[in-house]
């Protein structure tokens, strides 16, 4: 078991927490008169639904065993004009508990996603995507479910059984109590079944995202597959799992299938007790035969509220565990918030100054230490340094996605935490190694980097970022729609809008990642140009894989396990023969390239 | 957790399922039930039965009514009656109990058999096929269009089945009870039914439209979680909220409009049902008090136009439910019924030991034109978008020794990997012929070909399981732990997997620990080195590792080298320099070849990417 697979898993609160269900009842709470309605209308339809049931006894007894035809009538008409009522009650609870759902849903959603635009970066790397996805979406839907039929089913199911009751007893209470003494048995049989029930239920869905995964593996890896001729073997691997899939599927059915005969079986107990007890009955009076009918009727349709009551019962307990992490999520606060007094900053020089920082992630080890750094307005400073040597860390201090735990960082020589968070960010600009764009159009993700900026601004900054050739070379330009994620666009093409984005924006200051991964020439070099433009005139900071970049840059930061090793130029740094020269020289020596091809 | 199937069962889910793929959609349905006929039949005898047992149970009402409570007969033979009851409950409960059993074993079983078929298929589908078509769309296809059929066999064929049981059984005792009574209990159900088609049909548009806008919702949150650094650097966090709230507010819109639907439909419904059964009620009522029926017929007619009715409210949804079932047939089909790559057949013996002497004569290429999974199988599976095809490889020819060193020099879209490509058989040359020790590559199996040539890629893919299963992935053979190690040493990686708490347990990938890039590709390599082929493609993939990775890797891909003929894919004169034959590749066309001194010697690209590779030589020197 990965900690990952541990941390997605569902976990069950068997026990009714009763501060969680408060607090779940605080969603609906401003949504009340919804509420009281919904209830209210339920309530109306399923009193009437035990009445139908006695008014036919009231017609069979009042009616048609007395030749009442006067009576008949009465009653066929208190039938029509109740079955119309009850069609409003029906559209009642339907219309309102349907909307309080989709509007507790709505709420909850909206609560979460602005929840999360205030939390921390320490929360997004420690949270998979995923969890937080399923928080929001399946969770929220299952509260909602919770809030809205859960409430109406069971009071429904409740009511249902109390009128029926109520009626049975005016019909014949000794006939009631009989069967009052089955229901206990019918409930236990239903609630122990559908919990079963829910359960392989959970049992089939996981190993079917199981087996979703493998047919993602078999067709992202499917080069590999071929490659390595494992066509056979992961074949047998799978049918592995399906057959497992089989039989929990197997299982499932077979609890429902042991489950409906078995309660119609009881239920066929009072039946027996009904036609007994009442054959006995009616010959002393004791009641009649549309009372009999009647005491059928409930008692064969009894099973149906009862099993609402187990299903919602289960599935409550699922709520729980849902609003649980709902609220867990709610409750996480964020660790980088605004100082009180901090202010809005309209203009910066880009002047940033690291003053003695330090930095841990959590209680990890430190991974800056004592870290000063100043560079000046304008100035381009390149960072190196080995994987893990806390160049990331310096990018994410800076953007304050975190902030030190030791020291100080200064934009134009004040402390930076003065300022507010959005003031400050709105002042940097950000390009990342893997560019991430947004749904929508080409145009719409250059104007992200300013939301109110012309079709000439863009245009312009796509020139800037030598981005504009490509786009117009798309079928629909700038109305080009990019897919999920830009995924309908090349890495480097990517890359060249997320640059016209920053251009657009322009920030003082500007942090660059610089990509790794392979593009085509022609783009290697049209990023590389847009990026030479967009650096002009600000202060950028750049983590550097290009040989290009460190040599343009004014100053070379080396880093290595949290500090400065070494600064300077290109040449100053060469000629001291330090660490920089060794990382320098090593790509020299590989150019040899003996060690590959001495063979 | 595997547990062993039945063996009975197991026969049948071995049935190969390959002859249902046919144009003719009841054809294919029915083949794809090959070996559940009968069960499901069963289960469709079984639907039968059980209602009619229970009106049957309606009968004894009646005549209990009629006899014992009306006129007092039988009074002795009350707890017999009773416990009839109760036995006919039983009976109705095992053949309920038989037709859920029963279902379910066809439905699963038709499942598990369809998605092991559909599995294997998908891994031996060519490369033609899965250039173009998206993984999601496959992987929907093969899951929730799969599940669809599921519950067309399990739920729907039965729960239609049921209605149409239960309409039949009661109708027809109704009528022979009494046929006007009978006749009168189906008057408004046309309406009845006729509603639940039109609103059925009308709710699933609007349902559609209301799970376009949850996945509309979804990705708009996935997109701003997965960006969430995008969102902070330009602090557009307000922008991001109203984003997500105008699509929270459409899926809200969207749902009152679901809701609005069904909250007309079941009172409406309700209101027909009422009214049914009230014209039952009051005309049996003036029957019963003209003594033209019985009181017990009353009682047992009421019953059972309730079970003539009332499922007849669903008939509308099952029958949406089946058109959509159908159309998940159709796309199923539509990926079953492209072609597999064949990678058992060729002339050349399985046990053929193979050299590695390779040459290309005269080889073009060009992809094949792209394809568009259709939504059905009767009209070709996928069908090639318009265009002509452009060709990536032109005229390509070169040879090389078993053991030598050939390396692929070029920009990205050169046409390095079309010729890995070809070597590999993912895809055949659009002219020319390669040959493998003197026979042309398509008299091998490509089990064989594959067998003999290993890669590591730049970018390598691992799965998800653990470490010690991905170096052991391409053996072929079990492996003992041992060879495992000794693999991932000579690929410089034991001692970074040792650190791991779980050593060589350690599942890598989205639901393990994440490894980088350069750890990636050391377990390719010790995968390759287990794999031990003939021939070694490797993508000079350094540029994603820092320098001191860099140093590693090459040393391990030193070791992985002799012996076997090598291609390297390259992208920096460095790693080429002392192959035996150098390609230098531009647009799919071999510009210059020969080894780096022959290169040197002449004017070119080889040497004009020599100079500005080496030029950082000239920098040092300058700067000392």
């Amino acid at each position: 078991m990965t900690p990952a697979q541990t941390f997605q898993e569902e976990e069950f609160t068997a026990k009714f927490n009763g501060k969680v269900l408060t607090r779940i009842l605080g969603l609906i709470k401003p949504h009340w008169l919804w509420v009281v309605g919904s209830l209210l209308m339920i309530a109306g339809t399923s009193t009437l639904d035990s009445y139908f049931t006695y008014l036919v006894k009231q017609i069979i007894d009042e009616g048609i065993t007395p030749h009442d035809r006067a009576r008949l009538l009465q009653l066929l008409v208190r039938y029509g004009l109740l079955a119309i009522g009850q069609a409003i009650t029906v559209f009642g609870f339907i219309f309102l508990a349907g909307l309080l759902g989709e509007r507790v849903q709505y709420d909850l959603r909206h609560k979460l996603f602005a929840h999360l635009q205030e939390l921390s970066f320490a929360y997004f790397d420690k949270t998979p995507v995923g969890w937080i996805m399923s928080r929001v979406t399946s969770d929220s839907e299952r509260i909602a479910d919770l809030v809205t039929w859960g409430l109406v089913d069971s009071t429904w199911a409740i009511l249902n059984v109390t009128t029926s009751l109520m009626f049975m007893v005016k019909i014949n209470a000794r006939l009631a109590g009989l069967i009052v003494l089955i229901l206990p048995i019918m409930a236990a049989v239903t609630f122990w079944f559908k919990q079963r029930i829910l359960e392989q239920h959970r049992v089939v869905r996981k190993l079917n995202s199981k087996i979703t995964g493998a047919y993602n593996e078999s067709i992202s890896g499917v080069r590999v597959i071929k490659a390595l001729v494992r066509e056979r073997p992961n074949m047998d691997e799978f049918a592995d799992q399906t057959s497992d899939m089989y039989l929990a599927s197997y299982r499932a059915a077979w609890y429902s299938a042991m489950f409906l005969p078995l309660v119609r079986l009881i239920g066929a107990f009072g039946v027996g007790a009904v036609i007994w007890y009442g054959g006995l009955q009616i010959q002393t009076q004791g009641i009649t035969i549309g009372g009999i009918q009647a005491f059928l009727s409930y008692m064969m349709f009894i099973m149906w509220p009862i099993q609402d009551l187990a299903r919602v019962y289960a599935e409550t307990q699922r709520s729980i565990a849902s609003a649980e992490r709902i609220f867990s999520l709610m409750d996480s606060h964020p660790e980088v918030v605004d100082r009180p007094g901090a202010v809005e900053v309209p203009q910066v020089e880009g002047d940033v100054r690291f003053e003695d920082v330090s930095f841990r992630y959590g209680d990890g080890p430190e991974v800056l230490s004592h870290l000063n750094l100043h560079v000046r307005s304008g100035e381009h400073i390149a960072i190196v340094g080995p994987t893990g040597g806390g160049k990331t860390t310096i990018v994410n201090l800076l953007c304050r996605f975190y902030e030190p735990t030791g020291g100080v960082i200064r934009i134009d020589g004040r402390d930076y935490t003065e300022m507010t968070q959005r003031s400050l960010q709105s002042h940097i600009g950000i390009v990342l190694q893997t560019p991430h764009l947004f749904s929508g159009s080409v145009y719409e993700n250059i104007r992200y980097g300013k939301l109110d900026a012309t079709a000439e601004e863009i245009e312009r900054a796509a020139r800037i970022a030598h981005a504009h050739e490509f786009i117009t070379e798309l079928e629909h330009g700038y109305q080009e729609d990019v897919g999920e994620g830009g995924n309908l666009l090349s890495v480097g093409q990517k890359q060249l809008i997320s640059i016209a984005r920053a251009v657009l924006s322009d920030p003082a200051i500007l942090i660059m990642d610089e990509a790794t991964s392979s593009v085509d020439t022609l783009t290697e070099s049209r990023i590389q140009k847009g990026m030479d433009a967009v650096m002009k005139g600000r202060t950028s900071i750049v983590i550097a894989h290009r040989l290009s970049t460190i040599k343009n840059a004014d100053r070379i930061i080396v880093i290595r396990h949290g500090r400065i090793v070494e600064t300077g130029t290109h040449q100053e740094l060469i000629q001291r023969r330090n660490d920089y020269y060794d990382l320098y020289t090593r790509q020299f020596r590989h150019m040899q390239g003996t060690e590959l091809l001495g063979a | 957790m595997t547990q062993k199937l039945d063996p009975k069962l197991k026969h049948r889910l071995d049935k190969d399922i390959s002859h249902a793929v046919t144009n003719n959609r009841i054809v294919g349905l029915w083949r794809l039930m090959d070996g559940f006929h009968w069960l499901y039949g069963g289960a469709m005898v079984a639907i039968a039965l059980a209602a009619l047992i229970r009106s049957l149970g309606y009968r004894l009402v009646q005549k209990i009514v009629d006899q014992v409570f009306e006129q007092g007969l039988y009074q002795n033979a009350l707890p017999w009656l009773a416990l009839t009851f109760v036995g006919l409950a039983a009976l109705e409960g095992v053949f309920v109990y038989l037709r859920s059993i029963w279902s379910a074993q066809t439905a699963e079983g038709i499942t598990l058999r369809l998605r092991n078929y559909i599995y294997d298929h998908l891994q031996r589908l060519p490369f033609t096929f899965h250039d173009y078509v998206k993984t999601g769309e496959l992987i929907q296809r093969a899951t929730s269009d799969v599940s669809a059929l599921r519950r067309f066999f399990a739920d729907q064929a039965v729960g239609i089945g049921r209605i149409l049981a239960l309409f039949t059984v009661n109708l027809a005792m109704v009528l022979s009870m009494n046929w006007k009574l009978g006749l009168l209990s189906i008057v408004i159900l046309p309406f009845i039914v006729g509603l639940s088609l039109f609103f059925f049909g009308r709710v699933s548009k609007a349902y559609k439209s209301y799970q376009e806008q949850e996945a509309r919702l979804s990705t708009t949150l996935q997109e701003n979680l997965s960006g969430v650094r995008v969102v902070r650097a330009f602090a557009r966090q307000d922008y991001e909220k109203d984003k997500f709230n105008l699509e929270n507010w459409e899926k809200y819109q969207r749902g009152k409009r679901l809701i609005l639907m069904h909250s007309l439909y079941w009172p409406l419904s309700d209101i027909l049902c009422a009214a049914q059964r009230l014209l039952v009620i009051a005309v049996g009522a003036s029957m019963t008090m003209r003594g033209e029926i019985t009181v017990g017929t009353y009682i047992a007619a009421m019953a059972m136009v309730t079970w003539i009715i009332l499922p007849m409210r669903n008939l509308g949804r099952l029958i949406v439910q089946v058109s959509t079932g159908l159309v998940s047939y159709n796309r199923v089909m539509a990926v079953l019924a492209h072609p597999r790559e064949d990678i058992e057949g060729g002339s050349v013996p399985e046990d053929t030991v193979i050299r590695g002497a390779i040459s290309f004569e005269d080889v073009s290429f060009s992809y094949e034109p792209e394809l568009i999974l259709s939504d059905s199988p009767d009209k070709p599976a996928a069908t090639p978008a318009e265009g002509t095809p452009s060709p990536v490889l032109h005229h390509v020819t070169f040879q090389c020794e078993p053991g030598s060193v050939v390396a692929l020099l070029g920009s990205t879209g050169s046409g390095k990997t079309s010729i890995i490509n070809l070597l590999l058989r993912f895809y055949n040359t659009s002219s020319g012929r390669i040959l493998l020790d003197g026979r042309p590559l398509e008299t091998y199996p490509r089990t064989l070909l594959r067998r003999q040539i290993g890669i590591v890629e730049q970018e390598p893919f691992l799965f998800s399981r653990s470490i010690r299963d991905n170096i052991a992935y391409g053996a072929q053979r079990p492996v003992t732990q041992a060879e495992i190690e000794a693999a991932a040493r000579a690929a410089a990686i034991h001692d970074i997997i040792s650190t791991f708490p779980q050593g060589y347990d350690t599942i890598v990938g989205e639901k393990g620990v994440t490894l980088s890039g350069g750890q990636r590709q050391r377990v390719a390599i010790a995968r390759a080195l287990l794999k031990d082929p003939r021939i070694l493609v490797l993508d000079d993939a350094t540029s994603s590792v820092d320098t001191e990775t860099e140093d590693v890797i090459r040393q391990a891909l030193a070791r992985l080298i002799p012996g076997r003929t090598t291609f390297i894919i390259a992208h920096r004169i460095q790693s080429v320099m002392n192959a035996d034959l150098i390609l230098v590749l531009d647009h799919g066309r071999i510009v210059q070849s020969g080894t780096h001194a022959e290169l040197m010697a002449q004017a070119g690209p080889y040497r004009q990417i020599y100079e500005i590779q080496s030029r950082v030589t000239a920098d040092i020197e300058e700067a000392q």
